[in-house]
């Protein structure tokens, strides 16, 4: 038995081609599946840890009487035992003129009883952290990546005391990379000392929730409900787990090729050892434990590099979670036993499904049979029958799968879309060696007077068997690429018009709540203001929703927001459903009426026209449904209302005030620079209180600049991976495709004749191929877009197609065939005619 | 937008805490420090010494040129039921630089010293603690100005809205003679705390020679005086249900720059209250090289009169040991006084008092009985360090 496998394995010496394809295929799918599932693994362990400190946020206080907060209030407010610790924010200008928040904090009464926990010890003689951060010579806190602004290498930076511009110095710097950038966290008194600020505070914090009401003589602000980041987190990691599965599919699908292809050539070995009285049982079984091996080493150096992979990438990752949704994940990988079985079995499992065909063909092996070509051809006419009906099978259980989904209420059918999306690659990949062995047989009947051009076409049914299979991969990878190629761009442009019709004014200003009229009256009589837009927000409750004379109960927490329809909004607000028209809508929301988000129409199946019943402090309020709008990133219900309504009906705090400037006057900066000097003046706001538009935005495209970047690059991996493939297939099969062009060239056909028609061959299958990729690949971003990210989200994408990145794959396809066919077609113009001829003497 | 910008402070806050002040978190003192490092050279501050010279009522306030100092209160109570209840209040001083190194311009936020108080009401199984922390400047504190600190006329001491304030209005009386003490906190959303009145029965206590107490032989020390004198009336509230109480209490004064010798690793120090009117302190300092394990204390009779109680003149053995928090503690423990024919058994009845605190130790109400026949003889308090 030793013997027979070892002979079965000897193939492998004669082609070490193949070996290496198979290997390439097991190490990608390994890898590409592993590195993500080890991303994921690593940030949600993270997540628990981090989440004690996450699901607290802050609740301030503000005096009522709208004079700035001082020390003297945070002393008296602990003296009647309320648990405030003061925050004081402000500007400091390095030496290069670059602008950096400070924020000064006072570590021994900041809420958080889990940081006291392992605050240790604060004795000086155990000198501590803590200590370190309090007193002389204290600490500056700073991410890594903000040091530079400050003139110094991240090397340089710990320890280091750079000078201000005003000539005072900061003190040690102490680097911590989960901090955000261009922010400098400091001890309240060396806040207070660098931004002279004498007693002031900022504001006044409590743990979210410690005080029941505001005490005498102040106001409570309580903490926005922050974003869950389970929630959000959850649904990056579906897209990384999405993108993993496919990789998965498309390794797969290499190491089928590469074991069709090795199988195939081993027909004739297979029967002789058959012949010699090796049982068909043992021949299987021994190609099943090849299979194992050939496996375990395989998915063994996949999961290996998958953790590199991870480590490489996690630093980013890490960095886009943390920015995106505020999650902190640890920059070291830490990763699970369950991981490397985990990683193993999916391998293995992947790889016995890829290889059962070949098992199943082999155990029905003919001993008798003939390893002729045209009798090879036969068979595969039976396997396109087969795989024709298996597509129409796959194709069926997609079109079920979508008539099924399409009557689910919306935010359901997670996995169905995933099935769905998997049955229409199978369908599509399936139906790819049918099509294009019909495809070339009606050429030929087409091509009967030039006896080149059907002998190529001819040619390449022949290689059809061996070819499809990399070509199905071709197929899988490149829809999977444009699929989420588009999605990713589609998300990425909605994002930025969003951002664009969301942040109109140009100056964002926070005042605190009891001077937000004063200062609203004051912007209003400035020459330089041409419009204000203050907002409000509120918490309330959904409580039934009205349509026609149904009354639906319910109890849904929902966010309420308060906008200011004017010239510069109601033009650029998004609204993807109305009642009556735009306009119509608009008045509406004037007259009293409600927008409500696309997570809340979806999520109660609210339709415009309706009437809600909302809870408010002063009883129940209805508002009647004007229109939808897309609210991206957000994972609660929100209703829109006219800001005034909102404060007046229920009785919201202030938000925002956003300032939209003339178009007269000095250039932008000035004026900015110039009314946010007037309003300090004025109304002592900090610098920190107005927020520049433009900032904001490009902050937030920086954000998620990184997560596509990140996307993109998992995506191209597997799209080079693919094509590597392909090549490999083909460079495995070229020595043999040779021979048969021997007999062409005795008849006279020159060599780059032949050259450039095993090139056309090629090029037109992969051409097909990439045809063929192009409507699945839409299909596959409809599914993406409509149907998995409204299942995660709770939000529909619209719909973007690029034509470049359609161009991009079409492009790929035809370059890795031109290039695989250009190596071979090199070799065949290098090669002597003698040496054909010999070639195909010698079969 | 909203999101975005709200997020992003509190994200900071909740890092600089994970990420840069959790940085000692399991980093334990050196071992030739001592207890909490209270063993540590204290070069730079003021040692306590034999022959310092005490006034009253300026010693009553906080001496910020020695590096540690506290005010410590225990109390054992009875509810009308004649539960047993244990009461403890403690502001601990501790001086973050030396009185040169202090910046001469530290500004409203100064952090020269950092004030930590604990409190903790006891009761059968339950024990509930809380800590809290202040940052305070050298001088002596205004109580409208400071969130922590303690003035010596009239005497007041604080953090936040724990507070022990004298009711003495006669300037003959000591102030420590008639005090207020009263303190909250939450656990599990119930409150917990209490009201208390205490009044004192007898005079203010010197310990060792005038108030210089030695901790090892090799001279380190402490000026440490005691009002172990109170009468007790007020309220306790555990788990949100007040009580009306009446009992005993001590208050211990305490002060110095090196507490321990360098090798000592902690200390068992009782305050007992015997039926018969006298109050007994002592405290065994663990370790300390050569000389072993340090013993010292105080025999005061309900008149006042102290006697230091040195070397053969007392003899702790601990008898039976208890496990409390994954460690291993005596909880029963024999007391002699042979120059006073005294054979005590001293027993905590709960062992689960340990204070979970910043600096973690065991406080805890403790009966004292007669070693041969058994009999009751008291209560008191007993502290344990550096298990």
């Amino acid at each position: 038995m030793l013997t027979a496998l070892l002979t079965l394995l000897s193939h492998y010496r004669r082609h070490p081609s193949q070996l290496a394809m198979l290997l390439l295929g097991l190490w990608v799918a390994g890898a590409l599946w592993s590195g993500v599932q080890a991303i994921n693994a690593s940030a949600r362990d993270s997540y628990a840890r981090a989440e004690a400190l996450f699901t607290t946020g802050l609740d301030r206080l503000e005096r009522r009487d709208g004079e700035p907060l001082d020390r003297a209030d945070f002393v008296t407010l602990r003296r009647q035992g309320l648990s405030v610790s003061p925050l004081l924010e402000g500007t400091v200008i390095t030496a290069r003129g670059e602008r950096l928040t400070v924020i000064g904090i006072d570590p021994l009464t900041l809420p958080g009883d889990s940081a006291f926990a392992t605050a240790g010890s604060p004795s000086t003689s155990n000198p501590g952290e803590l200590t370190a951060f309090f007193t002389p010579p204290w600490q500056t806190r700073l991410a890594p990546d903000t040091a530079p602004r400050l003139g110094l290498e991240r090397q340089a930076a710990p320890g280091a005391e750079p000078s201000l511009a005003d000539g005072q110095r900061l003190p040690p710097l102490v680097l911590a990379p989960a901090l955000p950038p261009d922010t400098l966290v400091v001890d309240i008194a060396v806040a207070a000392r660098l931004l002279e600020r004498g007693t002031a505070l900022s504001r006044l914090v409590t743990a979210a929730g410690a005080l029941d009401s505001a005490p005498e003589g102040y106001r409570l602000g309580r903490a926005a409900t922050l974003v869950d980041p389970g929630e959000l987190t959850a649904s990056f990691h579906l897209n990384l787990t999405a993108m993993a599965l496919l990789a998965l599919i498309v390794g797969l699908f290499i190491v089928q090729a590469a074991l069709g292809l090795a199988l195939e050539q081993r027909l004739g070995l297979l029967r002789t050892l058959r012949a010699l009285g090796v049982p068909g049982r043992t021949l299987v079984t021994l190609l099943a434990l090849e299979l194992a091996l050939l496996g375990l080493i395989g998915a063994l150096a996949g999961i290996a590099s998958g953790a590199w992979l991870a480590s490489a990438l996690l630093p980013d990752v890490a960095a886009t979670l943390q920015s995106l949704y505020g999650a902190a994940v640890g920059t070291q990988l830490r990763l699970p036993w369950h991981y490397w079985l985990g990683g193993l079995g999916v391998t293995l499992g992947g790889l016995f499904v890829a290889g059962s065909g070949i098992l199943w063909r082999a155990a029905r092996l003919g001993v008798l049979g003939l390893g002729q070509a045209q009798a090879w051809r036969a068979g595969f006419q039976r396997q396109l029958r087969g795989q024709a009906i298996a597509s129409t099978l796959a194709a069926l259980l997609a079109l079920a799968v979508w008539a099924w989904l399409a009557t689910q209420p919306a935010g359901e059918g997670l996995v169905a879309g995933f099935v769905l999306v998997g049955a229409m690659m199978l369908a599509c990949a399936l139906w790819l060696s049918p099509l294009l062995a019909a495809g070339l047989s009606g050429l030929g009947r087409l091509a009967r007077s030039h006896p080149l051009t059907q002998w190529a076409l001819a040619d390449l049914q022949l290689q059809l068997p061996r070819l499809s299979l990399a070509l199905m991969a071709l197929l899988i990878a490149l829809s999977a690429n444009l699929g989420v190629g588009s999605m990713v761009g589609g998300f990425r442009l909605t994002f930025l018009d969003w951002l664009d019709q969301r942040l109109t004014a140009d100056l964002y200003l926070r005042p605190p709540a009891g001077q937000f009229d004063a200062v609203q009256t004051w912007l209003d009589a400035r020459d330089e203001v041409a419009e204000l837009l203050p907002t409000a927000d509120a918490e309330s409750t959904l409580l039934a929703v009205q349509a026609g004379g149904e009354r639906q109960r319910l109890a849904v927490p929902v966010t309420l927001f308060g906008i200011t329809p004017g010239a510069r909004l109601t033009p650029t607000w998004p609204l993807l459903e109305t009642r009556a028209g735009r306009d119509a809508a608009w008045t509406a929301l004037e007259a009293g009426e409600a927008f409500i988000n696309e997570q809340l129409a979806l999520g109660q199946d609210i339709a415009p026209g309706e009437r809600l019943v909302l809870r408010s402090p002063g009883g129940d309020q209805r508002v009647t449904v004007a229109a939808i709008y897309p609210d991206y990133g957000n994972p609660r219900g929100e209703v829109l209302l006219a800001t005034a309504a909102l404060r007046e009906r229920f009785s919201a705090a202030p938000g925002s005030l956003g300032i939209v400037l003339t178009d007269a006057g000095p250039p932008g900066e000035r004026r900015v620079e110039s009314l946010s000097r007037a309003l300090a003046t004025r109304f002592a706001l900090g610098r920190d209180a107005l927020r520049d538009q433009r900032e904001v935005k490009a902050l937030s495209t920086e954000i998620f600049e990184r997560t596509f970047a990140i996307t993109r690059a998992l995506n191209a991996l597997t799209l080079a991976v693919a094509a590597l493939a392909l090549l490999a297939s083909l460079l495995a099969q070229a020595r043999e495709r040779r021979r048969r062009l021997a007999p062409l060239w005795a008849l006279g056909v020159t060599r780059g004749r032949l050259a450039s028609i095993q090139l056309a061959q090629l090029g037109g299958a992969a051409l097909i191929t990439g045809l063929a990729a192009v409507p699945l690949g839409i299909a596959i971003t409809v599914c993406l877009v409509a149907v998995i990210n409204v299942a995660a989200f709770g939000w529909r994408l619209p719909l973007h197609v690029f034509p470049g990145e359609i161009g991009l794959t079409l492009a790929t396809a035809l370059g890795v065939a031109l290039l695989a066919a250009a190596l071979p077609a090199l070799t065949l113009w290098r090669t002597p005619p003698r040496t054909l001829l010999a070639e195909e003497e010698a079969t | 937008m909203r999101r975005a910008l709200t997020w992003l402070p509190v994200a900071l806050l909740a890092t600089v805490l994970a990420t840069g002040l959790a940085g000692c978190e399991g980093e334990a003192p050196p071992a030739s420090q001592g207890f909490a490092g209270l063993g540590a050279e204290a070069g730079g501050f003021r040692q306590a010494s034999p022959g310092t010279q005490l006034r009253f009522p300026e010693d009553h306030g906080p001496h910020p040129d020695y590096r540690l100092e506290w005010w410590y209160l225990t109390a054992n109570l009875e509810d009308e039921s004649g539960e047993p209840l244990g009461v403890q209040w403690t502001l601990f001083r501790q001086a973050q630089q030396p009185p040169a190194e202090r910046p001469e311009t530290s500004g409203p936020w100064a952090a020269d010293q950092l004030w930590m108080a604990h409190m903790a009401v006891s009761q059968g199984e339950t024990h509930r603690v809380a800590e809290r922390f202040a940052r305070g400047g050298s001088r002596e504190s205004d109580p409208v100005r400071d969130q922590a600190g303690v003035t010596a006329a009239p005497f007041r001491a604080w953090l936040d809205d724990w507070t022990l304030t004298s009711r003495v209005d006669d300037s003959d009386l000591d102030a420590l003679s008639q005090l207020e003490l009263a303190a909250t906190a939450e656990h599990d959303g119930a409150p917990f705390g209490y009201r208390l009145s205490l009044d004192a029965e007898g005079p203010l206590v010197r310990h060792g020679e005038n108030g210089f107490s030695q901790k090892s032989a090799d001279g380190q020390g402490s000026i440490y005086l005691s009002q172990p004198f109170y009468r007790v009336s007020g309220e306790v509230t555990l788990d949100g249900e007040p009580r009306w109480v009446t009992g005993r209490a001590w208050l211990d004064r305490e002060w110095s720059s090196q507490l321990l010798g360098p090798d000592q690793a902690g200390w068992d120090w009782f305050s007992l209250h015997l039926a018969d009117g006298h109050r007994l302190m002592a405290f065994r300092l663990r370790g300390g090289g050569e000389g072993g394990d340090y013993l010292s204390g105080s025999w005061i009779t309900p008149e006042g009169e102290t006697t230091p109680l040195e070397d053969d003149a007392l003899a702790l053995t601990p008898l039976a040991t208890s496990t409390v928090a994954g460690r291993t503690l005596p909880t029963r423990w024999r007391l002699r006084l042979p120059d006073h024919d005294l054979d005590l058994t001293v027993e905590a009845p709960h062992a689960d008092r340990w204070m979970a605190t910043t600096v973690s130790y065991w406080e805890g109400e403790v009966n004292v009985f007669d070693h041969a026949s058994g009999a009751p003889r008291g209560r008191g308090y007993l502290e344990m360090t550096g298990y």
